[in-house]
């Protein structure tokens, strides 16, 4: 192949040469070298990149070690990991981490046995399938913020929708949002109810991909319909699953709308982001928010990590 | 053949695109003009929070107006809450906004902008005549609006929490006004079993996560003699704390208060009052006018007013309230913010703010006002509960002190939390802090 990609090559460049009066812009990169191509072509990118990722992330650790405490009027000084001592001491910080790791580990499987049920029944053809591909896509739409106060009405202990049905059913009604449970439930159902849509969009275009003959011929050697889908339908929606449940996985780490407007009692169930909030915009308290934020965004990390990792593991 | 009226389409395209034309010059010309004007005009802006009444401010900032030509200013309104109001500020703040010329601040807050240096002393504006000027203010609301010597701020109105109650329930069971909280238990548990009204709930409180909680928790804290920081430092007294909690959950185990408090904010209790489903109300003054003069209101003329009860043994406080005008540090028209922040905090516009809001004067001689206590009968048994209500703790850090004193009696009235458990996060909390 050398050979004959440099013969090609010195063709290309020929071809160039006779242009070289009109474009000589185009012909100095020609000329260049592919390192020195290379560079000035991703510059821009990596300028770009530097400036909206690298930047605040680098600001953001930096911080981390920093005593930027704002309503103190005093300036910023070095401590070290004295903001990474005060954290593991800090039991709010292991209940908003409990409270996110019981929202991920509870919504992101709920989500996903939700949303594959209702990719299947958007893709199954009968005559309702328009209509419920559009409602579908009605929980997605929904801004989270609204989904939140929403929930918090149909679980208001006087005027909420979920009561009146105990009552109507002869049951006592409940305080929902005087219990940490109830409300972490609460909060459960509201997040897999406006995210199962997404799981299922994902899902559904996966299903999409799916060739109609593997079924077909799955049909001629007569394998009955739930072995189509353990054998056929579910190893193909693996990689599309994969990709799902990564960006339903970190959106659930860094959950803030939904908790946040369907507030427990006292600080219960705080989440992780929400108690990087508190920190930062009411306490203005940079350094410390900071170091949350860097656990925050470690824990993505990791999980990212672990997802991709299997990606290619299952690839081979 | 066309009927000799008839309108084409053509024609009324036509008609719309000079309609069109017409306003687009006229936009034109008129923007054209505003630029012509003189450039001797000041643009102020100031903020106050949505519970403020801007409708009326808005009407008071007219008659400066038109006193002083040349001056125009904008009313902008924020969040509905102290701490909503207060995050938008954050925001503003710390970016060195200098769109904003002046805002209101809640009383618990001038220690922040001082530290922050958020606000323009208002000191080397009033030259010689500041010691003067001063003095006028109740004393207590210049105390909490100089932080180091230097005034941050100028007294708007004032607040304090009362004890409303339902002059016609118990005049029918002959009994006065309670001075302690087990007295208020006692008399609300007879007024309960004489109506035997389902609805009726014996003591309305707030122990909702909200920022009039942290008074829920101070007011029989402070009644035995309790204090929350003392020069900077945490003093926390746990076994009078540990009192209090437990005297607000003895209400609601009795069934004198609902069980849901947790729920309970401030408007919900004023609204609960005023629909006659409350014997006894601790609420803030905005309360009286809408029980006196709300259309829907069922209490009118069966409401009286007294100050809080007392743990037993100890005196009866208040929770001081009120807010004050700040000027931006960062207003690029500080001279003319001042002057205008003056007028806003004298005496003629607190009166004003009393007869057509009901928003309590930070003045004596305002409260004894015969105009405004024709209209705020209250106001003269007010007086002496504003000149007694404690301040909130003064501390640049009193956010983080106000979330953890709220969010615990919060997540205790709730049963979610043991108060021993809640007692200690609070110091935690504070000691962290105030590090």
């Amino acid at each position: 192949m050398g050979r004959n990609g440099q013969e090609r090559a010195g063709t290309g460049r020929r071809a160039m040469n006779i242009t070289q009066s009109k474009r000589p812009l185009f012909d100095r990169l020609a000329d260049m070298n592919e390192t020195a191509l290379a560079v000035l072509l991703l510059a821009p990118a990596f300028v770009f990149i530097s400036i909206i990722v690298v930047y605040p992330v680098a600001t953001l650790v930096w911080n981390s070690f920093n005593d930027v405490r704002l309503l103190t009027g005093a300036a910023s000084r070095w401590v070290g990991l004295e903001n990474y001592a005060l954290l593991l001491a800090d039991a709010q910080f292991w209940r908003a981490t409990k409270n996110t790791m019981i929202i991920v580990l509870v919504t992101v499987p709920g989500s996903l046995v939700i949303g594959l049920g209702l990719a299947l029944l958007a893709n199954m053809p009968f005559r309702w399938r328009g209509p419920i591909r559009l409602s579908l896509l009605l929980p997605w739409a929904t801004p989270l913020a609204f989904v939140g106060l929403i929930f918090a009405w149909f679980f208001h202990s006087e005027y909420g929708v979920f009561n009146d049905l105990l009552q109507r059913a002869g049951l006592a009604p409940k305080i929902w949002f005087n219990s940490p449970a109830l409300t972490m439930m609460a909060i459960c159902i509201a997040t897999i109810w406006k995210t199962s849509s997404f799981m299922a969009l994902m899902l559904l275009a996966g299903l999409q991909t799916i060739p109609k003959s593997l079924y077909e011929a799955a049909d001629v050697d007569g394998a009955s319909k739930w072995r189509q889908f353990t054998d056929i339908t579910l190893p193909l929606l693996v990689p599309s699953m994969l990709v799902a449940l990564i960006f339903r996985t970190l959106t659930a780490i860094q959950s803030f709308d939904i908790p946040y407007s369907m507030p427990g009692p006292g600080e219960e169930t705080q989440t992780l982001a929400m108690y990087i909030h508190m920190n930062a915009v009411d306490y203005l308290d940079l350094g410390y928010s900071s170091a949350l934020a860097v656990v925050m965004f470690g824990l993505s990390m990791v999980t990212t990590f672990i997802y991709l990792r299997y990606v290619k593991a299952d690839g081979k | 053949m066309n009927p000799p009226f008839s309108c084409s389409p053509i024609a009324i395209r036509l008609v719309i695109r000079i309609v069109l034309m017409t306003g687009i010059l006229a936009t034109l010309c008129g923007a054209m003009r505003a630029q012509a004007q003189p450039s001797t005009q000041t643009n102020l802006k100031v903020l106050v929070g949505g519970q403020h009444r801007p409708d009326i401010f808005r009407e008071l900032l007219k008659d400066y107006e038109a006193a002083n030509p040349g001056i125009k200013v904008t009313l902008e309104s924020g969040g509905a809450t102290s701490e909503l109001l207060q995050r938008y500020l954050n925001t503003v703040l710390t970016a060195r906004d200098t769109s904003l010329d002046a805002f209101l601040i809640d009383v618990v807050r001038p220690a922040q902008y001082a530290a922050a240096k958020w606000a323009e002393p208002i000191d080397p504006y009033l030259g010689n005549e500041r010691e003067a000027f001063l003095s006028r203010y109740l004393p207590q609301y210049r105390t909490a609006n100089t932080i180091d010597g230097k005034t941050i701020s100028l007294p708007a109105f004032s607040d304090a929490m009362y004890l409303y109650y339902r002059k016609d329930l118990l005049e029918k069971i002959g009994e006065q006004p309670p001075a302690t909280w087990p007295e208020l238990a006692r008399i609300a548990k007879r007024v309960m079993a004489q109506e035997k009204d389902p609805n009726l709930q014996g003591l309305s409180f707030q122990a909702k996560a909200i920022e009039g909680t942290v008074c829920t928790f101070l007011l029989p804290y402070w009644s035995m003699g309790g204090e929350v920081v003392k020069d900077g430092k945490l003093q926390f007294d746990r076994q009078k704390a540990e009192a209090g909690l437990a005297m607000w959950r003895q209400m609601v185990s009795d069934g004198v208060s609902k069980a849901n408090v947790s729920e309970v904010g401030t408007d919900d209790t004023r609204k609960e009052f005023q629909a006659g489903r409350v014997v006894f109300g601790v609420l803030w003054g905005y309360g009286w006018n809408l029980f006196q003069s709300g259309a829907d209101s069922r209490v009118k003329g069966k409401v009286g007013v007294v100050k809080l009860p007392a743990m037993p043994g100890g005196e009866s406080v208040s929770c001081m309230g009120g807010w004050s005008w700040a000027v931006s540090a960062f207003s690029r028209n500080k001279a003319e913010t001042v002057k205008l922040v003056r007028w806003l905090s004298s005496p003629e516009v607190a009166k004003q703010l009393a007869i057509r809001g009901s928003m309590q004067p930070v003045f004596a001689d305002v409260f004894t006002d015969p105009q405004v206590l024709r209209v705020n009968p209250w106001l003269a048994d007010a007086l002496p509960v504003v000149e007694t209500a404690r301040p909130r703790p003064v501390t640049p850090m009193y956010r983080p002190i106000s979330d953890a004193l709220r969010l615990n009696t919060n997540a205790v009235m709730a049963d979610a939390r043991k108060p021993d458990a809640a007692l200690g996060e609070i110091e935690h909390r504070i000691k962290r802090a105030l590090r």
